[in-house]
């Protein structure tokens, strides 16, 4: 009874609001090309499959910005599929392989002490020291020392502690750790960015390639044979960690985690997905470099930790690990190694190799 | 028990936003979060379609697989929650999630971003239903109370469907075999795309593979 009549008001409201709009109309299209086309498409799609609606769910799946009123970034992106990938990654191979990387580096250091222990030197202490390293040097070397070790420990808890401390400790008191542990990283990193700087010039000079680090290389520094091989003021090894440890991950770890650190710059979720790859991976190439170099600073080799802590070697030390070194401070070509030279350094006093 | 599920009608869809200011009135959100949002494609041309999104209580979730602090869980009703007195601020939820869901109340210097917010499928947290604590922290928690989000229930189009997985999803196909459109959402051609050359487009009534 009623339906025809609400038909008619309905047709002429209709009919109002297209006679209403009807320039509108007449000027909507054209007026960005791209838009245009995809109207035509839109029409084209009507035609050839009426009842299909598969560009439209193509199009949520495809992360493409869209269109919202909801202010924020990347508030107009329905679906971004990228996040997946990244996780994958990240709960996948970065971490598998980083981890069970460092485990096999930590066993094989272990391995390695228990065979040969502390390398000893073969001549006796002269009880006469040079120079090794001025105050400046050894006050930036302690500073990326301390602040790497807080980045290397805090990292690992925020990637393994989930699966590690977490069912030891509980859940709240692991927590706290974390929480320690993210702003920890945060902070320092920027400050570690800082010490690399300053590292690379302090250093630079004396790390630079020489012909005889080839021939060092070639024997692994005599790691594995009776006497080392003779070297500058750093050896081929210690020339490595320079350039690919400190420089290119120093510098690749810093950038990605500057990316990470400073979300205050609307960087997009895929910006820092790539950041946190690349984060992750190079830092533990990093920390595994850094495990090699610790041990050999500390007690993988007498007086290599004293050379860092008062900066003085013994001359026979001098002779033995950096023979060139040693022989162009005899030649007076490094008076600075002699400056401010206290007789026997308490500490090799008191542990002779 | 049933298996709580967000259903979004994007042939019904008006782009009010109705949903988004529910929420945030419901819900008490921060400044800054919104824990739902409507996005609209095709906008101004033939075709345009709007989406209402938020957290889509995922079974396997990005955002508890990667979190640090394992500050996620799901309750027996299949809603994805997360404990803000756990949760450190790292954003790595915010990475994984394809959806957009985990907000932070800032996204300041030195990775500062304070405790993530998202949708809760009006379901409170961890705390006591209906305790003051949950709601300052996590919003109202309607599900304890015997209702729907409020999202899905001040929908004016109801196209925005949420509640017990079987029984939107049986509504949906019914508005899906009613319209004789859309039934591709249920069927081959959404899950393998393109329908062979030549074919007919999915039959009207009953041709789907619901």
């Amino acid at each position: 009874m009623r339906e025809p009549i609400v038909r008619a008001v309905t047709a002429i409201f209709a009919a109002l609001l297209i006679i209403g709009s009807g320039p509108g109309f007449a000027q909507s299209p054209a007026v960005n090309p791209a838009i245009a086309e995809a109207a035509k498409a839109e029409q084209k799609q009507q035609v050839e499959q009426p009842l299909n609606n598969q560009p439209v769910w193509s199009e949520v799946r495809s992360g493409v910005p869209q269109w919202t009123s909801t202010l924020g970034r990347e508030t107009n992106v329905l679906i971004q599929p990228q996040g997946e990938t990244w996780r994958a990654l990240r709960d996948g191979w970065v971490s598998v392989w980083a981890g069970w990387a460092l485990v096999v580096m930590l066993v094989a250091i272990g391995v390695f002490y228990f065979s040969r222990g502390t390398l000893q030197l073969h001549e006796p202490l002269t009880g006469r020291n040079l120079r090794r390293f001025t105050a400046w040097e050894r006050a930036i070397h302690w500073a990326s020392a301390i602040s790497f070790s807080i980045l290397a420990i805090s990292g690992l808890v925020i990637v393994f502690g989930k699966n590690l401390l977490l069912p030891l400790i509980g859940y709240t008191l692991f927590s706290w750790l974390a929480i320690l542990a993210k702003n920890l990283h945060n902070f320092v990193g920027p400050l570690f960015i800082v010490c690399v700087v300053l590292l690379f010039f302090t250093f630079v000079r004396d790390n630079l390639w020489r012909m005889h680090d080839f021939t060092w290389i070639r024997h692994f520094g005599g790691l594995f044979s009776a006497r080392d091989v003779p070297s500058g003021r750093f050896n081929a090894g210690e020339k490595l960690w320079f350039w690919g440890g400190l420089l290119v991950c120093g510098v690749v770890v810093g950038a990605s985690g500057l990316i990470l650190d400073f979300p205050n710059f609307n960087q997009t979720r895929g910006t820092m997905q790539i950041a946190n790859i690349v984060h992750l991976s190079i830092a533990s190439l990093f920390m595994l470099a850094g495990l090699g170099h610790i041990y050999m600073g500390t007690i993988g080799m007498a007086g290599a930790y004293d050379a860092m802590r008062t900066g003085y070697v013994d001359e026979a030390w001098a002779k033995e690990h950096h023979e060139y070194w040693y022989n162009d401070i005899k030649a007076g070509k490094i008076p600075e190694a002699l400056e401010g030279m206290p007789d026997a350094s308490p500490d090799l006093k008191q542990h002779p190799a | 028990m049933a298996r709580m599920k967000f259903l979004c009608d994007a042939e019904r869809c008006i782009a009010c936003n109705g949903c988004v200011t529910a929420c945030k009135q419901e819900n008490d959100v921060p400044w800054g979060v919104n824990r739902r949002r409507v996005v609209t494609m095709n906008v101004g041309v033939p075709g345009e379609r709007s989406i209402s999104v938020a957290c889509m209580h995922c079974s396997d979730a990005p955002c508890m697989a990667v979190c640090p602090v394992d500050c996620f869980y799901h309750t027996e009703e299949g809603v994805v929650l997360h404990d803000k007195d756990l949760c450190i601020g790292c954003g790595y939820c915010f990475y994984a999630c394809p959806f957009g869901a985990p907000q932070f109340p800032q996204s300041g210097a030195f990775g500062v971003r304070g405790k993530m917010d998202k949708c809760t499928f009006c379901a409170g947290g961890p705390e006591p239903d209906g305790s003051e604590a949950e709601f300052k922290k996590y919003g109202r928690n309607r599900l304890a109370e015997g209702k729907l989000p409020a999202c899905a229930e001040m929908c004016s189009t109801k196209a925005l469907l949420g509640g017990d997985g079987d029984t939107i999803a049986d509504i949906y196909r019914d508005r899906v075999l009613r319209r004789g459109k859309g039934a591709e959402v249920w069927g081959w051609a959404t899950a393998y795309k393109l329908p062979p050359a030549g074919a007919k487009p999915p039959a009207a009534n009953g041709g789907t593979k619901s």
